[in-house]
């Protein structure tokens, strides 16, 4: 996997690059502001682009902005947003992209689980950080999610974090044909279309939960 | 004004009348009595003088040379005639009769002069041309009746000789008479037409003017026929003819030289307040006297010190009740104007006006839509209007100013139609009495400033700390909570430096670590998101979505996706908070629900939950801090909270779009 690393802090930047080489990845190019983010993506043509949310000079948005913008220029070099903090909308919104992640930059000490997801975001997969899920789908929540069980409700939430069946079987050491039937049960009793493309599913289950919540 | 010079020829005349004067008066001295000697010949003298003068300032004034004229006729034809004749009559000298006769029939002949006066007076022109035949009525008037009169018997009463030496028998006396004598006193009637005319249709300059000139007029025409009927029963008058003959020339003077410099209202009303003051004090001492005097015996000491007493004890308020009465019908408009003031500050006081309404006020009693009352601020060099604006401190083309003084300040200026200054004293009047409502509508603006000021610090304090917690939420989240993060993928370098190879124990060791790690990241965030949620970055409606989802009980949230000012969208964020907080910490509540939306340029926050109620918003409770925060935006908090029936919490933003 060809790595492109947008950080504006050297510690963490390097400690970045260090993370993907001792896996076996490539690290093409480490950068300290999102300047020169699109033009190396253009020239380097990565798998994967790791992008901090904020960056020099405002540190608001710099990094979603440089995100969406790569996500449309390339819609197959994969882009994981890095964030300090949980930012349900933001979020929301740029999972809405295929080959999409976003997680709280504490994830990277899980490093199995960081280099799994990342690898799947690089693929086309979908990822959103586990705290911004349970922040959809929040405990008191009325009408049809209280219609799920708790294991259910389980499955649901690692749908949500782009999970593969797969992903979900092994997460939850069950075998996959079980998920395969939570996953059947969820969707008819949330009404959600069935869909083989998981990003779809992924996208189907985040605009339920968000929808539901917004309104 | 420039200083006058006066011009050769008037300068002249008015020498020569003065000299005839001095040799009349030395002619008729002790021939009869001083005062007449004497008044008659200042008469004269005071009329060349102001003609003199006026001719001087607008030369070729008709006015002025009428006086002249008059004057130098006067002088020769009337005073040292008749003192010729007084003397020559005493002497033996000749010529005595000629002289008193010029004397007796001189008065005719400067008759027409009377008439051109009315006439021309102010400018020297006539209204119209066709009042020239006023003018030459009383030309050919006293032409006619001059010959009647002159050659009449019965004008020898008059002489000392008792005899007319001019006497012609026989001749039409009566048909001269009949036919001159009408038409030359009827055209000194007539003349006065076009001077009330004049009066009546005049403004500003010209209507000064002819009130002082109507003034002496009415005074003389007053004056002269009461002391012709007093004349033998209070011989003491009759002085008082060549007095108001003297104050027209006068008065005509001073309205053509310096109408701006003396109060004319004032002078009529003073002169009437006091004539009736006079008349009405005698009567007083008159009558205490006589009361007195039959209570205490005659010619008693305390009759005449009871009726002293009793007039000193009448005097000042009598003079009150006089002006006022005099005022009131014969000076209405100035009346009406100090009325109208006395009136608005009685309201003031009682609390039924504001004191900015002094402008108003002042514009109704000046009869003015374009005056302004400017205020100058204590300690500032700001000139502002009644609403606190600052305006320009130039009052502007035509306009003038006039100060606002109390006790000893000035508060500020009225700014006005320079025609203003032609009301003479009213202004300053109108302005003394008003200087109190003045001088509060001063302090309020004042106050209001002061409070503008302390709520712009207020906000600017808010804003400062809004800044600052903004700069502490970065600090923390890219700072100590980044630096966390590298210290955590260092030692998993470390692990996997380490390798498989490595002792399980070390391994442990190393995973505990990255853990606690994890948990001190995470209380970080809480930290931060305590201080100021980063979620505001992305507008109001998420951060409150966000706050929603992780609140312990039920949210709806009803929040447009409009965004607002930062500060206001924090401010607003807060009192979301405050009130979430109070729901679920004191009123148990079950359900909440959140609003925030645009209503027209307002921000309308709501926190409505089904809790207990009672909240208030106490002195160091989080209400009342979160009132001072919402105030500091120029907002209002209010909180319906009835025991028993839920809290609601409104906060409401200005916000103009």
């Amino acid at each position: 996997m060809r790595v492109v690393i947008s950080e504006d802090q050297a510690l963490l930047r390097e400690g970045l690059a260090r993370l993907f080489r001792d896996s076996g990845h490539q690290v093409v190019a480490t950068l300290s502001d999102a300047d020169q983010l699109l033009a190396t993506i253009e020239r380097e043509r990565p798998d994967l682009a790791v992008v901090d949310i904020r960056m020099p000079p405002t540190f608001t948005d710099e990094g979603a902005r440089a995100a969406s913008a790569i996500k449309e220029q390339h819609p197959h070099v994969g882009v994981l947003v890095l964030s300090q903090h949980i930012e349900t909308t933001h979020a929301v919104t740029l999972v809405a992209h295929a080959g999409f992640g976003y997680l709280l930059k504490d994830r990277v000490l899980e490093v199995d689980e960081f280099l799994a997801t990342a690898e799947r975001v690089a693929a086309g997969g979908s990822a959103l950080d586990p705290t911004v899920v349970a922040n959809l789908v929040s405990p008191h929540d009325h009408g049809p999610l209280r219609r799920l069980s708790e294991r259910e409700r389980g499955v649901l939430e690692l749908m949500a974090q782009g999970l593969t069946n797969t992903g979900i079987a092994t997460r939850l050491v069950v075998s996959e044909r079980t998920v395969e039937a939570h996953v059947r049960h969820i969707l008819t009793k949330l009404d959600i279309p069935e869909s083989e493309d998981s990003h779809r599913r992924v996208l189907a289950v985040l605009t339920y939960l968000n929808g539901d919540n917004d309104t | 004004m420039k200083h006058l010079r006066l011009r050769a020829w008037p300068a002249a005349l008015v020498i020569a009348t003065l000299m005839i004067e001095v040799a009349a008066v030395a002619l008729s001295w002790g021939l009869e009595p001083a005062w007449d000697t004497v008044l008659y010949a200042i008469y004269a003298v005071t009329q060349a003088a102001v003609g003199a003068l006026i001719v001087s300032r607008y030369p070729g004034h008709r006015i002025g040379w009428l006086f002249i004229a008059d004057a130098t006729f006067t002088a020769l034809a009337a005073d040292l005639a008749q003192g010729w004749g007084l003397r020559a009559a005493e002497q033996g000298w000749p010529g005595g009769p000629l002289g008193e006769w010029f004397s007796l029939s001189s008065w005719i002949a400067a008759g027409p002069l009377g008439v051109l006066l009315f006439l021309w007076f102010p400018d020297g022109h006539l209204t119209r041309r066709g009042w020239q035949a006023v003018a030459w009525a009383s030309i050919v008037g006293a032409a006619v009746a001059l010959p009647g009169w002159a050659m009449d018997p019965d004008l020898g009463d008059q002489f000392i000789g008792g005899r007319n030496p001019y006497a012609v028998e026989g001749a039409p006396i009566d048909l001269l008479l009949g036919v001159g004598m009408p038409l030359f006193l009827g055209s000194l009637v007539v003349a006065i037409v076009p001077l009330v005319q004049r009066f009546r249709q005049s403004r500003g300059v010209e209507r000064l003017q002819l009130r002082w000139f109507v003034f002496a007029s009415v005074c003389a025409a007053v004056v002269l026929p009461t002391v012709a009927l007093l004349w033998s029963v209070v011989p003491a008058v009759r002085p008082l003819t060549a007095l108001a003959l003297t104050s027209i020339p006068v008065a005509a003077g001073i309205a053509i030289l310096r109408y701006r410099l003396y109060d004319i209202d004032l002078v009529i009303s003073r002169t009437l307040a006091y004539t009736a003051l006079t008349v009405s004090l005698a009567g007083t001492y008159t009558v205490a006297v006589v009361v007195l005097g039959a209570a205490l015996g005659r010619s008693s000491a305390w009759a005449t010190a009871g009726a002293t007493l009793a007039v000193a004890a009448t005097f000042g308020p009598a003079r009150r009740r006089l002006q006022d009465a005099v005022d009131r019908r014969f000076n209405r408009a100035r009346f009406d104007a100090v009325q109208q003031m006395s009136l608005f500050l009685d309201d003031l006081r009682a609390g039924r006006a504001a004191p900015e309404d002094v402008e108003r006020v002042l514009r109704d009693a000046l009869g003015v839509e374009d005056l302004d009352v400017h205020l100058v601020l204590p300690g500032t060099a700001l000139t502002v209007d009644l609403s606190g604006t600052p305006v320009a401190d130039d009052p502007g083309n035509g306009r003038g100013q006039w100060p606002i003084r109390h006790a000893g300040t000035i508060l500020g200026t009225v700014v006005g139609p320079t025609v203003l200054a032609e009301r003479g004293s009213l202004l300053p009047k109108l302005l003394d009495a008003g200087a109190l409502a003045v001088e509060v509508a001063r302090l309020r603006v004042e106050l209001r400033r002061q409070l503008d000021e302390v709520e712009a610090s207020r906000a600017r304090i808010v804003a400062a700390a809004d800044h600052e917690r903004r700069r502490i939420e970065r600090d923390l989240h890219d700072g100590a909570q980044q630096r966390l993060v590298s210290i955590g993928l260092a030692l998993r370098h470390a692990q996997h430096a380490l390798g498989t190879a490595a002792d399980p124990d070390v391994s442990r060791t190393l995973d505990d670590a990255v853990a606690e790690i994890t948990v001190a990241i995470d209380e970080l965030r809480q930290l931060a998101g305590g201080i100021r949620p980063a979620h505001l970055d992305a507008g109001l409606a998420p951060a409150l979505r966000d706050l929603a989802r992780r609140a312990p009980l039920p949210v709806e949230v009803d929040a447009a996706s409009d965004r607002f000012p930062t500060d206001i969208e924090t401010a607003a964020y807060f009192c979301a908070c405050e009130g979430l907080t109070n729901a679920v910490k004191h009123a148990h509540a079950t359900r909440i629900q959140l609003t925030a939306r645009r209503n027209h340029d307002r921000l309308v926050v709501s926190v409505i939950d089904d809790g207990i109620g009672g909240a208030a918003a106490r002195n160091g409770s989080g209400l009342s801090g979160l009132t001072d925060r919402v105030a500091a935006h120029g907002g209002t908090l209010t909180v319906d909270s009835h025991k028993g029936r839920g809290t609601t919490l409104v906060a409401e933003f200005p916000c103009v779009s």
